[in-house]
């Protein structure tokens, strides 16, 4: 009976802590509503196929009063996310649309999949989804097209056909900041040493095009960096933090680390300052532009960051509005991104999320 | 019996106020939806009732579920029976392996099963490439087993109810149900009277894991891949459906009908919050937690006015 109670209160206190990892405060962010905002990298007359609302099969609507549905992955508990929903939520709140339904998934695929079949049951009439996982999405696929419901899926892709499964992906170039980051890390190194990577969350496309984008770059650029040591520190601070705790201790001798995301990143710093490293001694590129790296930039610790911008409320509605007028829509919208580094860290605070 | 209608008391006012208070709560769509997603829950919360009315505890039923899944997904290309073969079997042994240790060597349910949570989730990381590989369900027999419909709900509806009336049959009407009630209520008792005491855990274990791998497997089937980031406390989420239905979770106490209660309960709450729409993922689980509590305080009130009269 003790040994139950004790058992109990363990559950519980393994429960209260697994809820209780959520960022700490943050300062808001107070930049101005047109700073940072998305930029599609090739406004016009990009080669892949197109989708037109009769492509589609749809029946045009007025967005200010149709019931919208944008289904959130994880929960609000880093700049990324945090941005993300925020931003679509203003862009409606500006836009006039009344009816925003906004569902968290808490990182739970199962959820997410509910949370998008009852936003249809509820009679949404476009989707935007920020998916968790890239596989699985059929029976919610199989709904939506059953009822001719544009899905726009954002900043991860959904693995189905453009314009028949779903409309469009908008989202950043993964396999591009990829490069761009092994372009930073190659020069960081001057061509030669050992790379650590700290893997995203597996079966997503970020995670698989951030890596190939980086190793291919290493591979072609850079013949004497190897990379010595890959492990997944799943998107998420703390276990950035606890890889590169076992990553300084099994490879001592490492000169840089990519993280696939700017969270992974810190853990990473909290790591190397825990172990009494100096700052810029180990070299860190990683990827997002949260404010608290590009801070990370300018206190040295940090040698650059890819953007990956999060705010896609313009860039989402803009697109389905010109859907609904009847104009061609790509089958990706691709948004350029900024890179950080100690030239432009102090002054781009404002601009990071 | 009471604490049991608890669950259901809650479920059937929430349904109500839902139904008031939004239009869109009450449609066949939002039902089906709340009855389809339940019911992976339900089968792998059938296992759990098993398991602590014996007195026990099962951890390891959210790793089991994402590597039936997995395997089923991989079994697949081998045809239907491959891909239902593999997950009961893996599931089954590990199932075994842990009923076995836990009904021989006294070792406490918590730790075992906690050592197959870890476990089994790094062996289906290890099958997987580290999670990045996901199997795709290329056999439309199998994918139909949980895409298929029926009345505008899906095959894994009704396995699941059939599940849930043969558990009643087996917990209500049979010895082993009530070996199992006695193995809860009073160990040493229920040895003494010549109770089997170790056959008996070592079948709810096996049970639980092999309803856990079912659930993976359907579920699987319903998503066409084996997808491998699921079942992330989703023990947790069965240990409450079971307790929040009104099973004792020091055991000797409780029954199926609870725990469907609890499941959807849980699903009625999940929409709920969907229907506002508007609540941030932190107050989400405030709310979440409210109704929890609720039911709890709920289940109390009811079991004593049973007492008063």
């Amino acid at each position: 009976m003790n040994l139950r109670t004790a058992c109990l209160a363990l559950a519980v206190l393994l429960t209260a802590s697994a809820c209780a990892k959520a960022e700490e405060p943050q300062s808001a962010p107070a930049a101005t509503s047109t700073a940072g905002q998305q930029v599609v990298q090739s406004p016009s007359g990009t080669a892949g196929p197109t989708c037109t609302l009769d492509q589609f099969g749809g029946k045009k609507f007025d967005l200010k009063t149709a019931t919208v549905g944008f289904s959130q992955s994880e929960k609000e508990a880093n700049p990324f996310r945090i941005a993300e929903t925020k931003s679509i939520k203003d862009e409606a709140a500006k836009l006039g649309i009344a009816r925003l339904k906004v569902t968290n998934a808490q990182s739970q695929f199962s959820k997410q999949i509910t949370d998008v079949q009852q936003l249809i049951a509820q009679g949404a009439q476009l989707l935007v989804i920020a998916p968790l996982n890239s596989d699985g999405w059929e029976p919610v696929l199989q709904q939506a097209a059953a009822k001719k419901v544009p899905i726009i899926t954002v900043d991860r892709k959904i693995n189905a056909k453009a314009c028949s499964d779903y409309l469009t992906f908008i989202g950043s170039d993964f396999y591009e900041q990829g490069k761009r980051a092994a372009d930073r890390m190659i020069d960081a190194l001057s061509g030669k040493g050992k790379v650590a990577i700290l893997l995203g969350a597996p079966g997503n496309n970020v995670t698989t095009e951030r890596t190939n984008g980086f190793k291919d770059r290493i591979k072609e650029k850079a013949p004497g960096i190897t990379i010595s040591f890959e492990q997944t520190g799943e998107f998420a601070r703390e276990k950035g933090q606890q890889v590169t705790e076992q990553l300084i201790q099994s490879n001592p001798d490492i000169n840089g680390i990519y993280a696939e995301n700017d969270e992974m990143a810190l853990g990473a710093v909290t790591a190397l300052k825990g172990a009494g490293k100096e700052a810029g001694t180990i070299k860190i590129v990683s990827v997002d532009g949260t404010r608290s790296a590009v801070q990370g930039i300018a206190d040295g610790w940090l040698h650059a960051v890819i953007e990956s911008n999060p705010r896609f409320g313009p860039l989402a509605f803009e697109t389905a509005q010109k859907f609904l007028d009847g104009q061609a829509i790509p089958d990706k919208v691709i948004i350029s991104d900024r890179d950080y580094d100690t030239s432009n860290a102090k002054d781009s605070l404002g601009e990071a999320y | 019996m009471l604490q049991q209608h608890g669950a259901l008391m809650v479920l059937a006012l929430l349904v109500i106020v839902g139904s008031v208070a939004f239009d869109s709560f009450a449609t066949a769509g939002n039902a089906a939806s709340v009855v389809v997603s339940s019911s992976f829950l339900a089968i792998i919360a059938i296992g759990m009732t098993f398991v602590i009315i014996s007195g026990g505890i099962d951890l390891s039923v959210g790793s089991l579920f994402v590597l039936g899944g997995v395997l089923a997904a991989y079994g697949s290309q081998y045809g239907l029976l491959v891909a239902l073969a593999l997950p009961l079997g893996a599931c089954g042994v590990v199932g075994l392996l842990q009923g076995l240790v836990i009904a021989r060597t006294g070792m406490a349910p918590f730790i075992v099963t906690l050592a197959g949570l870890l476990g089994v989730r790094g062996l289906m990381l290890a099958i997987s490439g580290e999670g990045a590989t996901t199997y795709l369900v290329k056999n439309p027999a199998f994918a139909s087993l949980g895409q298929g419909e029926l009345l505008g709900l899906t095959y894994p509806v009704y396995i699941t109810a059939a599940l849930a009336l043969v558990a009643m049959v087996l917990l209500q009407r049979t010895g082993f149900g009530q070996n199992v009630y006695a193995i809860g209520g009073n160990e040493q008792a229920a040895a003494l009277m010549g109770v089997p005491v170790a056959r008996t855990k070592v079948t709810v274990y096996v049970m639980s894991a092999l309803l856990a791998g079912l659930a993976g497997a359907l579920n699987a089937a319903r998503l066409s891949s084996g997808v491998t980031i699921l079942g992330i406390g989703l023990e947790l989420d069965a240990i409450a459906a079971v307790v929040i239905g009104g099973t004792l979770l020091t055991g000797g106490a409780g029954g199926i009908t609870g725990t469907v209660a609890g499941v959807l309960l849980l699903g009625v709450i999940q929409s709920l919050i969907n229907q506002v729409g508007n609540l941030t993922s932190a107050f989400q689980q405030v709310v979440s937690g409210a109704f929890l509590a609720l039911v709890v305080v709920a289940q109390r009130l009811l079991s004593k006015a049973q007492r008063l009269s």
